[in-house]
């Protein structure tokens, strides 16, 4: 194996540099698949039928929370990324179980809201507008939610095996996808949910 | 400690902050749907760029062109399917 030693660790060497570079190709075929989503539920977003709309259910202190949490983690899991080319493994495993610790809090929030939303007459099978709602949010929570366990058996790795070219290879991508989980709750926050609660 | 927090990552986090709050005006205050609509997609689309370029390192690397090109092409291919879509559904257009 041939490790160039200009480049961080990640991109060390030519099988590193390839991952990463599909790694992001499929970060591309994910925009298109929430680009899809985003098309339903801005085209259902008004089909309400006897349920709720968006501004009787959706409540501020809640997403700002996730938003908050999940904006957080993006932040922190980047610092881990910065430890880990500065060769630190302990700080590194630290920002990354603090990051997973965040995603947790961020998906406590958005299965409580999903029980409030229940509990209000606001389920998968009210009405065109509810079904995008929970079918957007839900594929993005589901993301979340696989990215915790992935986060999980990264510091396991790099607990046990040190910072390597591969391991540091297989957390830069994590970081890739974590941050591209924020990517999208930007655009959920901006357009469902602050879009939802200022229309009139 | 102090290494372990660069300037450019601690100012990119203050900025999507900043960008959060600047959306979140539009809810505590009273504005025209246009206007409303200018803030959240400007935001919304800066803060997208801040997380690529800041967080994702997307620029640091020899793949950055086609990094970029691929990221491009999705998000033209996600635009199209949703202004096509609003333009049939709901905006009635018809040939």
């Amino acid at each position: 194996m041939k490790v160039d030693h200009s480049q961080p660790l990640e991109y060390s060497t030519e099988q590193n540099r390839l991952n990463i570079l599909g790694f992001w190709i499929f970060l591309g075929a994910e925009i298109m698949l929430f680009g899809t989503l985003f098309t339903s539920y801005f085209t259902l977003v008004d089909r309400t039928g006897d349920g709720p709309t968006g501004v009787e259910i959706f409540e501020i202190f809640p997403v700002l929370m996730e938003t908050f949490l999940l904006l957080t983690s993006s932040f922190v899991i980047g610092l881990g990324i910065h430890a880990m080319r500065l060769g630190n493994k302990k700080a590194m495993l630290t920002f990354f179980a603090i990051t997973l610790l965040l995603g947790l809090g961020f998906l406590g929030f958005e299965i409580d809201e999903f029980i409030v939303y229940y509990h209000e007459g606001a389920t998968l099978q009210t009405s065109a507008f509810t079904s995008m709602l929970f079918t957007t949010l839900g594929t993005h929570g589901a993301h979340v939610t696989l990215g915790f366990f992935w986060g999980l058996f990264i510091i396991i790795q790099v607990a046990k095996r040190g910072i390597t070219p591969e391991t540091a290879n297989k957390s830069f991508i994590f970081s890739l996808y974590w941050h591209f989980l924020d990517v999208v709750w930007i655009f959920i926050f901006t357009f469902i949910y602050l879009e939802g609660m200022t229309r009139v | 400690m102090r290494e372990l927090f660069p300037a450019k990552q601690v100012w990119g986090f203050i900025l999507s902050l900043v960008l959060t709050a600047a959306a979140l005006l539009v809810y505590f205050f009273n504005m025209s749907r246009t206007i409303g609509m200018t803030i959240f997609i400007v935001t919304a689309f800066i803060q997208a760029s801040v997380q690529l370029v800041v967080f994702m390192h997307a620029r640091e690397t020899d793949d950055s062109k086609s990094i970029f090109a691929n990221i491009y092409y999705a998000i033209l291919i996600a635009l199209v399917t949703i202004f096509g879509t609003l333009l049939c559904m709901l905006w009635g257009w018809k040939y």
